[in-house]
């Protein structure tokens, strides 16, 4: 099935991240694959590839509200929020970022209530994005 | 504008079903109260993790604006579908005191929003036990609970015999169901085998699963069967997802029992067709009998076929949904 999948990866906020005059990494602005907004623990799967590179949960961290996490962090946040249809951003810890030019992003969501068996809601979407800066 | 008192099976929509056009923005919660007002219709259901700012706090100034849409469109507040998150994604287990605490927090909202009725949807094993601690909290904040019978539960099965002994149990008027129509699916919805096949399904294995529904097999037969056909993971799905629906072995013709209990009514749909049917539930046959037996909840349309069609067609709810009522309208002999 799919669940927003077509909608989740964005095209606005797709950017390297620049700290102290040094490229730290990337950044994507993406969307919840499920028809609610949820705590952040309820999301159990967060993996980014792109170009084929496949990022480690290490090199992760979830933004929103104001808020930045871990991925294990995530797991453990009962409070904060991540909205239907609302934009987080996924940082991406890769040195120098990545070159300006066309990329190929995927991502996989997997978010799992209570109440669906399996691993859940598991939703995989693949866009190819420009980095423009 | 003078309201007519309805009596019997009325009609309603609720808003998940414009849950893609919310998303991207292409409507507001506005809009979509414009579009259910539209139609004759008046019952309205909401999500608020779905719709509503800041859940589970909207700003006073945000209900204020919906009381003011409600009158503006003549639309009544019907029932609150709430979620208890109890397995935290698998991180930690709500204690039972942290679950009905969620539940009165979500009555709290009903109370602040003008519902009466609440569907609560937590884990299967955990809502007994959530349920019987609630039903106190219930009756204090005075919030009918609709509990969903929904796929793939069965008539006449244990699991809904335990939730008639609670309400016999308590002797308690603030329990019932909502009773979702996708339990009378009579055969597989042509757009979820459509999109198994656009994915890889092999041909054989969709026509068998489609026919061994159909024929009220069970799923664990059927599972065991599509595995010895084929290895591919996508004909495991369709083997899954096919009894998602239904199963078919539930008869509209046993719902009497459950009737006197009926708060409220999901009326879901996957498509329909131009001539105004649901290809897979069948209307012609539940309304009658719900009819027949004094039922007098409100049908709230569910449209839930976008997550099969999203990525071959554009979803238009707004038409499926007419289409829907137009359906509903002839079927309850509305004028």
């Amino acid at each position: 099935m799919a669940l927003f999948e077509k909608y989740m990866l964005m095209t606005r906020g797709f950017q390297n991240v620049v700290e102290d005059g040094k490229t730290v990494g990337f950044q994507i602005k993406i969307r919840i694959t499920y028809y609610r907004g949820i705590s952040l623990a309820v999301i159990n799967g967060l993996e980014v590839t792109v170009d084929g590179k496949k990022y480690l949960p290490e090199q992760l961290r979830f933004s929103t509200g104001g808020h930045t996490f871990t991925l294990e962090e995530m797991g453990r946040e009962e409070k904060v929020r991540w909205p239907f249809g609302e934009p987080a951003t996924l940082t991406v810890l890769e040195p120098e970022g990545l070159k300006p030019g066309l990329h190929e992003v995927k991502l996989e969501e997997v978010i799992k209530p209570p109440y669906m068996p399996g691993r859940g809601f598991v939703a995989q979407f693949t866009r190819k994005m420009t980095l423009v800066a | 504008m003078a309201q007519q008192e309805k009596t019997g099976l009325k009609r309603g929509v609720t808003l998940y079903s414009y849950q893609e056009e919310f998303y991207t923005r292409a409507m507001t919660l506005e809009d979509c109260l414009a579009e259910v007002a539209s139609m004759g219709a008046d019952g309205v259901e909401l999500l608020p993790e779905q719709m509503v700012p800041d859940y589970p706090n909207p700003s006073q100034s945000w209900v204020d604006q919906w009381f003011n849409w409600l009158d503006k469109y003549h639309l009544k507040p019907v029932c609150l579908d709430t979620f208890v998150d109890n397995t935290w994604g698998g991180h930690r287990v709500m204690s039972l005191d942290e679950s009905v605490e969620t539940l009165v927090m979500q009555m709290k909202m009903c109370n602040r929003l003008g519902f009466k009725m609440m569907r609560p949807t937590t884990g299967h094993d955990a809502a007994p036990e959530m349920m019987l601690k609630a039903i106190p909290y219930a009756e204090k904040y005075e919030v009918k609970i609709a509990f969903e019978l929904h796929t793939p539960v069965t008539l006449g099965s244990k699991f809904i015999d335990n939730y008639l002994g609670l309400i016999e149990k308590t002797g308690t008027r603030h329990f019932g169901f909502t009773l979702d129509l996708g339990l009378f699916c009579t055969r597989v919805p042509r757009i979820v085998s459509d999109y198994h096949l656009r994915h890889g399904a092999s041909e054989e294995v969709v026509r068998y699963a489609i026919e061994a529904f159909a024929n009220r097999a069970d799923a664990q037969t059927v599972d065991a069967e599509v595995k010895k056909m084929s290895t591919k993971e996508i004909d495991h799905m369709m083997a899954m997802f096919a009894y998602r629906y239904g199963p078919a072995t539930n008869d509209p013709r046993d719902l009497p029992y459950i009737i006197p209990h009926i708060f409220n009514i999901h009326g879901k749909f996957y498509e329909m067709t131009e001539e105004m049917r649901e290809y897979s539930v069948p209307y012609e046959t539940i309304l009658p009998i719900l009819m027949e037996h004094g039922c007098a909840a409100y049908i709230n349309s569910e449209y839930e076929g976008q997550r099969w069609t999203q990525n071959v067609y554009d979803t238009d709810s707004c038409e499926i949904l007419r289409r829907h009522h137009l359906m509903l309208k002839q079927l309850l002999g509305e004028n």
